[in-house]
């Protein structure tokens, strides 16, 4: 038999453990539905949706390593036609689909948060606030240097989203009335990309979801009104929109149980802890 | 042509000489700058341990392990798929080819090898989509996919130094063998290939190397972002360049930055590898055969 | 007597080599096929000539053509020059142990992955042109080019050192016995006798420069407008290619980026072709 001492070590350890276990085994509640299941869950689509889907995916997958879930960008556009042609089990949208998108496919939608769009400055730039009109002409082409609205005299390097974007659906859409988006600006292809690229550039000018926001960039005073999660709760942000998961017809198995976590406590927690605003 | 005519000739030889070393230089030495704090075990394996992660009890999630993993499996499959076919077409235009026939393959070959990746990648994800749709609602782009664009596009590097070591084969070598009777297959089984061993493999070090830095071809053919250690031939998986890729327009934090340098470091060490290795290879193969003979 | 057996391996060496001739055939068929509609429509050419603007229904290539025009030449502009001046050395100035040093640091430079060259690129070279040329962001086809040119001229410094030192060596020697200095029988002997091989080291040059993906997506902007000076954005065929794929792939909008696909294969074709043409004329003698 082993020693006095490290029998007395193992016996505190053993009880260690098992209130350890108990503690992490009531908070993962959500998760328990998971386990025994086996199989693979491909989701792709939206980029402002990545950071939620990876830290469900992380819970899920190290709670039972038999499930697989493959996470990819791509923009709204991109996750309606791959969940539409069975390419992938869920594609995730940041804008609502159209009528004839759910026609086609089939698909039936599932909004677990609420998120905005907010224009985004070089922390440097001293313009920090903007009127809506000047915004439409900024991203129009017919402003084209910061001096012309009270900054230094540089040009403006305007950035976009490509054509997929559902970022970009909802700013051209709520922020800019549907006018055009000059042919010059450069295009990054999600919302971390258009982050860094703003933030690498004094002279820049970008829009991005709301919960990507950080201390990298700095919002801009949309005609008065903050881009924050609390403007957009109470609706005084009028950029809003919400983060949905689609599902070609209704979803089944390990797909189901993967959208009901997202809106279980656990999953709404997660999409809180992620800068956006729960649904529940 | 004057003094100051061949003075600045010189000069301007001389420049661009510099400015290519240093060049080159700097990209080393700010990767290795930038990176070389960041490796550690740390950013190859996340949060999990590591021996854990190699035995393949726990997965990785914050880790380059994932996509190391991914680039590996992704070159071996795609060179196991290039090389029977890549061989097989270097010998018959090497050994049985003629005139105008070899003059065609050969043609068809460059032409291969000229074709931009992208297109490559464009035509690997048409080829799953028509899959798809027309043979098994199974099939995705996935890591055989992504394998078999991969042996698309090095197949004319295969077949091309595969051609040139038999070709450079001196004739009398080639000779010999028949005169004592043996069969074409059998000239070409024991007495040629082996002779173009180093020629071959050589070919077959530059193919993998191509595979692992290739990012055009995979990422229209089954690369994701996240994606852990694929399951299955018909799994997406993560992979080294696209790691780098979508890292650099992408990170966070400046931690993932370090993640980003510390792929580049990684995937620029296994090419110089391959490459020592190739040379390596081709030197010692020769000096064993000469001490066969 | 040969077995069954044997005539079976022969005819597969055969059916490997007819594959991977199919194989490039099927890459364009399969681009035919797929961009159909556009000629149905008879879009194809009007395609080649109007911008991209899918709001408007607009999905023409002709940026993107324009794109690829300027970073490849520009990068060409760059490359060449830096090409010939190392492979003057490495052949003629520097033959002895220093031009061999070089020449295995420039192959080793052909192992250097594409996706690092640009990397480095946007984190280095993107903040030195955004402070020195504050007109943009730093993302545009003077970065991409700059970078593209230093990924191209390996391929061309192998390929002009190789003719270079192809040259028969009596006619060097005849330079060297009338007392000519190095770079005399450079300019002189050297450059005019091989100037096929020079052509053929620029196109294939400006071949990886075409098509080349990645240096273009990360380092030139996107943007979809025709661009108006070297400090503008730009989007390339191949970056295009790759943006919109990710996005869609059954609408006229994804088929549209057949059409820059088949332009592309053709353009790989026509410098292939012309390669070919080069090497088989026959060899004059100089006067």
């Amino acid at each position: 038999m082993l020693p006095k001492k490290f029998r007395l070590l193992l016996f505190v350890q053993f009880i260690a453990l098992t209130l350890l276990l108990t503690v992490v085994n009531v908070n993962a509640q959500a998760l328990d539905v998971f386990k025994g299941e086996k199989g693979e869950i491909m989701i792709s689509g939206g980029t402002a949706h990545i950071p939620v889907m990876k830290d469900a995916a992380r819970n899920i997958m190290s709670i039972n390593p038999n499930i697989r879930i493959s996470i990819a960008g791509g923009g709204s556009g991109v996750g309606i036609k791959q969940v539409g042609e069975g390419l992938v089990n869920i594609g995730n949208t940041g804008r609502t689909p159209t009528n004839e998108e759910v026609a086609k496919y089939g698909l039936k939608m599932f909004k677990w948060a609420i998120d905005g769009v907010g224009v985004i400055v070089h922390k440097k730039n001293p313009v920090k606030s903007l009127k809506k009109i000047d915004l439409i002409k900024i991203y129009s082409g017919e402003i084209v240097n910061w001096k012309q609205l009270g900054g230094p005299n540089r040009p403006i390097n305007v950035y976009t989203r490509d054509e997929a974007s559902g970022t970009r659906e909802v700013f051209w859409e709520k922020g800019l009335g549907k006018k055009t988006i000059t042919l010059k600006a450069n295009v990054v292809v999600s919302n971390g990309a258009m982050k860094s690229a703003v933030a690498n550039d004094p002279n820049g000018i970008g829009y991005v979801s709301v919960g990507h926001m950080d201390d990298s960039i700095s919002p801009v005073t949309l005609d008065g009104v903050n881009p924050t999660i609390k403007t957009v709760k109470d609706g005084s942000y009028k950029i809003s929109r919400g983060l949905y998961s689609n599902t070609k017809g209704d979803p089944t198995g390990l797909t189901k149980k993967f959208i009901d976590y997202l809106f279980s406590p656990e999953g709404q927690k997660i999409v809180v802890e992620n800068g956006f605003i729960a649904v529940k | 042509m004057n003094r100051l005519g061949e003075i600045s000739v010189t000069f301007f030889s001389w420049l661009c000489a510099l400015s290519l070393v240093a060049a080159l230089g700097t990209v080393f030495v700010f990767l290795l700058f930038k990176g070389l704090g960041g490796m550690n075990l740390q950013t190859i394996f996340g949060d999990t341990n590591a021996w854990d992660a190699l035995t393949l009890r726990k997965a990785v999630f914050n880790g380059l392990f994932p996509a190391i993993v991914g680039t590996i499996l992704l070159v071996i499959i795609s060179v196991v798929m290039a090389l029977p076919v890549g061989l097989a077409a270097g010998i018959y235009l090497a050994e049985y080819g003629t005139g105008r026939a070899k003059n065609i393959f050969s043609l068809s070959c460059d032409i291969l090898a000229g074709v931009p990746s992208i297109l490559v990648g464009l035509f690997g994800f048409s080829l799953s989509i028509f899959l798809h749709k027309y043979i098994s609602q199974n099939i995705y782009p996935c890591l055989l996919i992504s394998a078999a664009s991969l042996s698309f596009l090095v197949l004319p590097y295969l077949i091309r130094t595969t051609q040139i070591a038999l070709e450079q084969i001196p004739s009398e070598d080639r000779l010999t063998a028949l005169a004592l009777g043996a069969g074409r297959l059998q000239n070409i089984f024991y007495v040629l290939i082996p002779r173009a061993l180093s020629g071959i493999v050589s070919g077959v070090i530059l193919s993998i190397g191509r595979c692992a830095e290739d990012t055009a071809v995979i990422m229209l053919t089954g690369v994701v972002a996240m994606a852990g250690l694929p399951q299955s031939l018909l799994a997406k998986y993560e992979a080294l360049p696209f790691f780098i890729y979508y890292i650099s327009s992408q990170y966070t934090d400046m931690q993932e930055l370090q993640m980003g340098y510390a792929a580049a470091i990684i995937l620029v060490g296994i090419c110089a590898v391959l490459f020592v290795a190739a040379f390596f290879i081709k030197n010692r193969l020769v000096e064993r055969m000469l001490f066969r003979i | 007597m040969i077995s069954r057996f044997e005539h079976l391996i022969e005819k597969s060496f055969l059916a490997a080599a007819l594959w991977s001739m199919a194989l490039t055939i099927l890459i364009f068929v399969f681009m035919l096929i797929l961009g159909l509609p556009l000629f149905r429509e008879g879009r194809f050419f009007s395609l080649l000539f109007t911008p991209w603007i899918p709001g408007e229904e607009q999905f023409g290539i002709y940026p993107m053509i324009m794109g690829t025009a300027a970073i490849s030449v520009l990068s060409l502009c760059f490359g060449a020059p830096l090409a010939i001046g190392v492979s003057v050395f490495i052949s003629v100035l520097q033959p002895g142990r220093l031009g061999r040093w070089l020449k295995k640091v420039v192959v080793l430079m052909t192992g250097v992955p594409t996706v690092v060259y640009a990397f480095v690129g946007i984190f280095l070279l993107v903040p030195l042109v955004q402070s020195f040329f504050t007109a943009g962001s730093g993302m545009n086809i003077l970065t991409a080019s700059l970078v593209l040119a230093l990924l191209i001229a390996p391929t061309m410094i192998l390929i002009f050192s190789g003719s270079f030192e192809n040259v028969p060596i009596s006619y060097c020697n005849a330079a060297d016995a009338l007392g000519s200095s190095a770079v005399q029988k450079f300019v002189y002997v050297i450059l005019p006798y091989s100037w096929r091989g020079i052509i053929t080291g620029l196109i294939l040059g400006a071949a990886r420069a075409v098509g080349d993906t990645l240096v273009a997506l990360m380092l030139a902007g996107n943007a979809v407008a025709v661009p108006g000076s070297v400090f503008d954005s730009a989007r390339t065929l191949t970056a295009h290619i790759a943006l919109v794929t990710a996005a869609d792939f059954d609408s006229i909008e994804f088929r549209t980026i057949f059409a820059g696909g088949i332009l592309l294969y053709l353009i790989t074709l026509i410098m292939v072709l012309t390669v070919r043409f080069l090497s088989s004329l026959k060899k004059e003698a100089s006067p």
